[in-house]
């Protein structure tokens, strides 16, 4: 061991010099406080034994000097003193001293305090390098949170419409990863996929599930699939990929403004509620399924239910977070204090911002120990234009002659929509741009009049009054499940259009949607469509808004339709 | 700031019983509970999962229950969750675990 002496007296000096060096200890000397330091500071001695009084500084300065200098390692100072009153020990230790001993030295115990410091500098510069060691994983962690947290946020956050004018949304997550997922995004026929996903626990685990949820939700929705689809790809990818006791209570809703339904799948997610236009609560439509990931789909859990919607009507969609938020006194914000806010008394457009200032306040300085969301969906502004969708960049193809046939049977129409398939093909031949929705709407439409009444035979007149539009909906789906003769064709063909100097300026679509049933009177159903306003059911009108020619053959159960399209 | 877990074992019924809150920090003791009966694949053997005395439920204690269903055999597992008090039983069947338990 490297040991300064500071020491005035020569000869005590020399003889602690003789005696620590047959110990094998490398000995420096100094003979006054102040050269003391400055030895100090050279030669970085691990132990110094110290006078007390002494030239040009004391012991006590000296020391104090010392321990600032090597404030990041430990060098034990040990003082050597003829005093032996407690003022002066005191001092000793006050000036950043850690031992003394008292003159005239006693050999065996010099040895001692010099291997009890020893052991003491050991520790400390195991337990510093630990602490380093610790600082930098802490960092390193920290730093792989950073970016984790940035993809994290940008996978979800991309293609997110959370900002469209009919939505509001609240989302705290408790730490710096949000196990609630709050994602928004427009189906290619015009509705809003809405979804708010509750993992187990919190934190970066349960954000983690929260990235593949996303991504189907985009790409699915983008593609046309429906809520039930979204669901049951959504469970089959959590089973793959989550421990048994993780799970994600969630609810997925469609909210179509134009046939004034809103369609909700919701697995373990509080009672979502519908308001009134008098700030009334008039429907809350409970969890009727188990959450993501805990077991296979079966038909039934595909099951989703439709309810109307008027333009007045708001829907509440919240995580437990928000009912089970604790003030200090242990009591919970409760959906009772929560419902109390539907009573009537606060306008419909005040709402959302009272129920957040009630949390605000009921919380006070309280700690969080749950992700909490809440979001608000106001039909009346559904209509507004969103800010550009995410467009992504495709191969233009010049407009050219190609052709579609598509042909489906009962059995395939009972299992799948078929719908974002074809809507697909197309658009991944021809991708004329700003025509996605029209062309879904329009396919949409044919497809949905082939199956419903073609096949089916069920009647529009029902859906125009409240009762009507449920039956409407649960006769189609037993009457879909009954199929078994039947087919719906679908044939496309495109057409490039030219102007007078050749150029390719667009094209057109001749679109012939044929059913295999016996038809249906056409006639009736669009002059009662045409001037309807009522409950859904506007399908055909709009299909003449979009399209440059619609007919259908005698039987009605062959539609034929141009739609046409320019660069 | 957790509950506490006693265990009660007749001849082929084992009865958990939680005290307090039912949260995450429970989770060894939950899964030691049960994890020697259900290591014996040899024997079927009921749970009883009694929430008298459980004050609070979290989603991590429903994912501790999905692992004992598991761990005791998915669908042949024979497990009751008795006696929640009401707001605990809201929370069981707002994840409508009526499908996948006994709840009495």
């Amino acid at each position: 061991m490297k040991i300064l002496i500071v020491d005035d007296d020569r000869i005590n000096s020399t003889i602690l010099n003789r005696l620590l060096s047959r110990e094998g200890h490398q000995v420096l000397s100094a003979e006054d406080g102040q050269a003391g330091v400055e030895l100090f500071a050279n030669e970085r001695p691990e132990l110094v034994l110290m006078d007390i009084r002494m030239p040009r500084m004391n012991g006590y300065e000296a020391a104090r000097e010392i321990k600032r200098i090597s404030s990041d390692r430990f060098v034990p100072v040990i003082f050597l003193t003829a005093v032996t009153d407690e003022e002066g020990l005191v001092q000793c230790i006050e000036s950043g001293g850690d031992d003394f001993l008292t003159k005239p030295f006693n050999r065996t115990l010099l040895q001692a305090k010099i291997e009890a410091m020893e052991r003491i500098r050991r520790l400390h510069t195991e337990l510093h390098a630990q602490k380093e060691q610790l600082e930098q994983h802490q960092e390193r962690v920290q730093q792989e949170l950073d970016i984790s947290q940035h993809l994290f946020a940008n996978i979800v956050r991309a293609g997110n419409l959370l900002d469209a004018p009919c939505l509001r949304h609240m989302s705290a997550p408790m730490s710096q990863f949000n196990g609630d997922l709050l994602v928004a995004s427009y189906n290619p026929a015009g509705g809003l996929h809405v979804m708010l996903g509750d993992f187990t626990g919190h934190g970066l685990s349960a954000a983690v599930g929260a990235m593949p949820l996303s991504e189907i939700f985009y790409g699915m929705t983008a593609q046309g699939y429906s809520i039930g689809d979204l669901a049951e790809e959504m469970n089959a990818k959590l089973l793959a990929v989550m421990p048994t006791r993780m799970f994600c209570a969630a609810c997925l809703l469609e909210v179509d403004f134009r046939q004034q339904s809103l369609t909700v799948w919701n697995g373990g997610l509080p009672d979502l509620l519908l308001v009134d236009g008098q700030g009334q609560l008039q429907q809350r439509i409970a969890s009727n399924h188990l959450p993501l990931g805990i077991r296979a789909f079966t038909p039934d859990d595909r099951k989703v239910s439709i309810f109307e919607l008027r333009k007045e009507t708001r829907v509440f969609l919240y995580s437990d977070g928000l009912t089970e938020a604790t003030r200090d006194d242990e009591e919970m914000f409760g959906s009772e204090r929560l419902e109390r806010h539907f009573d009537g008394a606060i306008p419909p457009d005040k709402l959302f911002d009272t129920i957040l200032a009630t949390l605000e306040h009921f919380r006070g300085d309280a700690q969080q120990t749950d992700d909490i969301s809440v979001l608000e969906i106001n039909c009346a502004r559904a209509g507004e234009p969103v800010s550009d969708q995410l467009s992504h960049a495709r191969k233009k193809v010049p407009p050219t002659n190609w052709s579609l046939s598509f042909f489906f049977g009962p059995q395939l129409l009972q299992t799948v929509d078929p719908l974002p398939a074809i809507v697909n093909s197309v658009m991944n031949l021809q991708a004329p741009t700003g025509h996605r929705e029209r062309i879904y709407t329009t396919l949409a439409e044919l497809f949905s009049n082939a199956l419903d009444h073609g096949l089916l035979g069920l009647d529009t007149g029902t859906k125009r009054t409240p009762e009507g539009f449920l039956r409407y909906y649960s006769q189609r789906e037993e009457r879909l499940a009954a199929l078994d003769h039947g087919f719906i064709r679908l044939d496309l063909t495109h057409i490039p259009q030219f102007d007078e100097k050749q150029n390719r300026i667009g094209g057109e679509m001749h679109i012939r949607v044929e059913d295999g049933g016996p038809g249906f009177d056409h006639r009736r159903v669009h002059s009662s469509l045409e001037g309807n306003t009522g409950h859904g059911g506007r399908g055909i009108a709009l299909v003449r808004s979009l399209c440059t020619k619609l007919a259908y053959n005698e039987a009605g159960n062959c539609a034929d339709v141009v739609y046409r399209w320019t660069i | 700031m957790s509950g506490t877990i006693s265990i009660a074992r007749a001849d082929h019924e084992t009865t958990i019983s939680i005290k307090g809150r039912f949260n995450f920090e429970m989770h060894s003791q939950f899964r030691a509970a049960y994890q020697e009966e259900t290591m014996d694949k040899s024997r079927s053997r009921r749970f009883v999962i009694d929430l008298t005395g459980t004050e609070y439920i979290d989603s991590s204690a429903l994912g501790m229950l999905l692992l004992l269903r598991e761990e005791a055999g998915t669908n042949e597992a024979d497990i009751e969750i008795a006696n929640a008090r009401p707001e605990i039983r809201k929370i069981l069947e707002t994840a409508n675990f009526q499908r996948l338990f006994k709840i009495t």
